[in-house]
């Protein structure tokens, strides 16, 4: 099978070779993908899909240009590929648009990252309707569900890549997901809704269907009669599942296209302390069974680990070799594998018995960041934090301040990553944060 | 010319233009295919997508052996080309093809889904088995020709996406481009982005209708960097629409070119407003946004029918003022949302969520609509082939009312108004919902005073309703890019909004302490 993708690949180098490219990386992907959702009671959709698509990227006279494409009829694909090339062709010349020099694909590491599971392959619909039966049922279990939707979303992706350079690789990979999102009755019209998903390469890593549902339902039960909290500065605990995107957001600019294209508030940090020195972030993609490992990117550069931020200190960016070039750094990969934020040593109760009184955001309602300056701003929901113990739930309030103060602002970091996302954060506490409500 | 489409396709790919096409070839498309069909005079988009009317009925047989209550085959190709416009130079190109078959079966409120990206018969069937295993009824009746429904006539371009060559955008990109860095010496980086697309969708339905629809979009994105002393700010314009390469005036590209430029140098003067409630005007325009999260999200019909919206049991009851009215129409010539029929194969309308302040109709695609006894609103959208179809909105404005916008500034004591914005989200249970204010100024003492910036602004849908307390007669929709998500599909829509004031909302900002 995967032979077959390698073939596809290198013949589409082979056509846009022969169409007058000088250089040309192909990759070709295929993919199952099943989804089986249950609510209240009953089956309410069964998906079960194939497909596949060949994208190539293309070098001629000094120009650049990428394409991709779910028609793989072969004279259909030839024609496309001319035309990848002819469309090169019309655009203008750039210096930096080269094909990633050989040397990155060197040293690619052979670690088992082991992330396929054949009883992902070979599951069944009993199994997967169990699931969700099994969901359903403890999800079901409090008087004020109207409803709750739960979810089985599992599949396999394969891919191979061939550059015209020298370059083979090719990655496989299964996933299973389960999960539930819980409607509640609350006070008049309004609903109370949350939900819990866990995921991963292998079945056996995922927690048993009936906790799935239970914690599903206890988040969904403590969202009940949430009102608007206080117009204050204070501090805000970030609960571990919803820290991954607040770290996703102070990331947003951490990459070479930002910083040369002037739009990204860490150009003039790197290299300096620009955070709290309890702050850590490493990129590891080689995270067994890890949700976005890999060992190699989509540049074929080969995987390593590498630090972003230590102890608060900005050690690297992500850098492919386009913006690379342009803006004299040396590439590292311009796409993030998984992220490890290093733990510290408080425990989640710990963590409220510091912090005495302030904010617990749970999650986050839109609300955006400024990649050029930092600023943010976001909605929130959580509770009040009062005399070292979880409060009131709170919602229709919004944080506001700057991503870079903020993280300078980070005073404890706990023990507890959340397993369940590419970014592996532990709770977080900042000092002195602008909240809005009332 | 007696070039057949498929082999037409087979020379130069599916249709994308490296240049512009000398017009004896433009001569061969689409619009004349008719002529040349294969031994049956097909339907054009049969012929484009290498089928015919026994092939369809054939699949469609399959796909519902097991019963259904309803069913289709959407078949899309879709032609995506970008061109990215930086540091003074086009240097990267791309483009994308999708092409591929959605076979769903409907038995009451469950679906049964699969795809298929090769056209070929055995490849259909097999999708169609697939999608028909969530039924286990006896076999229903399915149609053995599908007669084709009037094509409609929203978005006609007289020049194809695929005839229009890189040569023809090229220098549109770098006109805009000179036009930005000339506007403000303080301007230090350009970027502009190119998106053109050609989209043809056919719906064969289990009623025996054909449904076919040839859809253009197109995008133009500028993102402006300036620098004064150590200060860099960012900020960005865009327009949008089902329009073809001759929108693009110069007049039209200049008018965007200032609000970006604009938009980015008051930002230099700009501050965060103080944080928490307060009165806010949301000017008109882009300002739709609160419609789409506020209500519109939660009007849509599968939320309803499983009864997870804030709005579920309010049908028919006063939700706001009797000035207002807030409506979904997918009729709207060329707008970005505009459709001529849904992804379900209807024939989309204009819907009237909230008439006069009485909550009137929910957004309905055929499972809701079957549920509720009503006919289906033409609402039913799907991101692509890959997924079936759900209420969606298309473009969501709200009626003009009975004040002006000068009566509403003058009225506000201590608030702001908003103008720009990058994006919004709703809770559908609870009804909260916020937007992302890029842009906007301070209102002190019924007179826009001071610049604001980078705001998120919070609400609660019904609540938010009850307290527009003004709205102007200055409604006009927005021409921005927007896209609407939702449970991981994303549809083009537009919005549109008269000048109007909420008495108090939640303002995010810094502490005044």
């Amino acid at each position: 099978m995967s032979a077959d993708l390698i073939n596809r690949a290198t013949q589409a180098v082979e056509l846009a070779r022969n169409a007058g490219a000088q250089d040309a990386w192909a990759t070709a992907s295929q993919g199952r993908d099943v989804v089986f959702e249950y609510r209240d009671g009953k089956l309410e959709k069964v998906k079960d899909t194939t497909s596949r698509n060949l994208a190539i990227k293309v070098y001629a006279a000094g120009r650049y240009s990428s394409h991709r494409t779910t028609d793989l009829k072969p004279d259909r694909l030839k024609g496309f590929i001319n035309e990848a090339v002819a469309i090169t062709r019309a655009l203008e010349p750039d210096e930096y648009r080269r094909i990633t020099p050989a040397a990155l694909f060197e040293n690619r590491p052979g670690d088992d990252l082991d992330l396929v599971d054949a009883n992902v392959e070979t599951l069944d619909r009993d199994r997967r309707v169990n699931w969700c039966k099994a969901i359903d049922e403890v999800a079901h279990g409090h008087e004020r569900v109207i409803s709750a939707t739960a979810g089985v979303y599992d599949g396999t992706s394969t891919s191979a890549s061939a550059s015209s350079n020298g370059f083979v690789g090719e990655r496989r990979s299964t996933y299973c997901w389960l999960g539930t999102q819980i409607t509640l009755k609350d006070q008049g019209d309004k609903r109370a809704s949350d939900s819990f998903y866990a995921g991963g390469a292998h079945i056996a890593d995922l927690p048993d269907a009936a906790m799935i549902g239970k914690t599903a339902l206890e988040r969904a039960l403590s969202r009940l009669d949430s009102r608007k909290g206080p117009t204050v500065r204070t501090s805000m605990l970030v609960d571990s599942r919803a820290a991954a995107s607040l770290i996703g957001r102070l990331l947003r600019p951490a990459n070479a296209r930002s910083v040369q294209q002037g739009r990204s508030f860490w150009a003039s940090l790197i290299g300096e302390q620009a955070f709290s020195d309890k702050l850590t972030i490493i990129d590891d993609p080689l995270i067994r069974r890890g949700l976005a490992s890999r060992h190699y990117d989509g540049e074929g550069i080969s995987a390593k680990v590498l630090p972003i931020i230590e102890n608060g200190v900005i050690r690297n960016i992500y850098v492919d070799t386009y913006y690379g070039r342009k803006g004299d750094m040396a590439p590292t990969t311009g796409t993030p594998s998984n992220r490890r934020i290093e733990p510290g040593r408080y425990s989640l109760p710990e963590l409220f018995r510091e912090v005495g009184d302030g904010v617990y955001v749970t999650s986050w309602l839109g609300g955006n960041a400024n990649a050029t300056t930092g600023d943010f701003s976001l909605g929130l929901r959580g509770h009040m934090i009062e005399n070292g113990e979880i409060g009131a739930p709170v919602s229709e309030m919004n944080v506001t301040g700057n991503l870079r103060d903020l993280f300078g602002r980070l005073e404890l970091v706990g023990n507890d990553p959340y397993p369940y996302s590419t970014t592996l954060a532990p709770s977080l506490v900042f000092a002195g944060v602008d909240f809005s409500g009332v | 010319m007696t070039i057949k489409r498929r082999e037409f396709l087979g020379h130069v790919a599916a249709g994308s233009a490296v240049l512009s096409m000398p017009a004896f070839l433009s001569a061969c498309g689409i619009q004349q295919a008719t002529a040349v069909g294969d031994t049956t005079p097909e339907n054009p988009f049969m012929d484009w997508f290498g089928v015919d009317q026994a092939t369809v009925a054939r699949v469609m047989s399959e796909l519902t052996a097991n019963g259904a209550d309803a069913a289709d085959l959407y078949f899309q190709h879709r032609r995506t080309n970008t061109l990215m416009l930086e540091d003074g130079i086009v240097s990267s190109a791309r483009s994308g093809i999708e092409q591929g078959v959605g076979l769903r079966v409907v038995i009451g409120d469950q679906t049964g889904y699969a795809f298929t990206e090769d056209l070929a018969l055995p490849s259909m069937l097999a999708a169609a088995r697939t999608a028909s295993a969530i039924a286990s009824r006896s076999r229903v009746v399915s149609p053995q020709a599908f007669s084709p429904k009037h094509m409609g006539d929203l978005y006609t371009t007289s020049v194809p996406w695929a005839d229009v060559g890189i040569d023809r955008k090229l220098p549109l990109l770098k006109f805009v481009e000179s036009k930005a860095k000339a506007l403000d010496a303080a301007v230090e980086k350009v970027a502009v982005y190119w998106a053109d697309q050609d989209e043809r969708v056919m719906i064969a339905t289990l009623e025996g209708s054909l449904v076919t629809d040839h859809r253009p979009m197109t995008r133009v994105t500028l993102t402006v960097t300036a620098k004064k002393g150590d200060e860099i700010q960012s900020g960005y314009s865009n327009i949008a629409a089902r329009q073809d390469f001759n929108w693009y005036t110069e007049e039209r590209l200049s008018t965007m070119v200032k609000e970006a430029v604009d938009r980015t140098m008051i930002l230099f003067d700009a501050r965060r407003p103080p944080a928490g409630e307060m009165p806010v005007i949301l000017a008109a325009g882009a300002s739709g946004i609160l419609l789409h999260e506020a209500i519109g999200h939660g009007m849509e019909a599968d939320f309803n029918r499983k009864g997870t919206s804030i709005y579920s049991d309010m049908m028919g009851k006063k939700v706001a003022e009797p000035f207002v009215t807030v409506v979904d129409q997918a009729t709207i010539p060329r707008e970005r949302g505009a459709l001529n029929y849904d992804d379900e194969g209807n024939k989309t309308g204009r819907t009237v969520m909230v008439e006069n302040g009485i909550l009137k109709s929910y957004l309905h695609d055929r499972i809701s609509a079957r549920q509720y006894d009503l006919k289906p609103t033409g609402s039913g959208r799907r991101q692509s082939y890959k997924f079936a179809p759900m209420p969606r909105m298309t473009c969501t404005f709200m009626e003009d009312g009975p004040h002006t916008r000068d009566e509403i500034i003058a009225a506000v004591d201590y608030g702001i108004i908003c103008e720009t914005y990058t994006n919004g989200q709703v809770q559908i249970g609870a009804g909260d919902f916020t937007f992302y204010v890029k842009n906007g100024w301070l209102i002190e003492k019924g007179k826009v005073t001071a610049p604001i910036k980078d705001v998120n602004i919070i609400g609660n849908g019904p609540e938010c309703l009850k307290r527009i307390t003004m709205v102007a007669n200055d409604a006009r929709l927005d021409t921005g890019g927007w896209t609407c998500g939702k449970n991981g599909q994303r549809v083009p829509v537009s919005q549109g909004i008269p000048t109007v004031l909420v008495s108090n909302m939640t303002v995010g900002g810094e502490s005044v302490s």
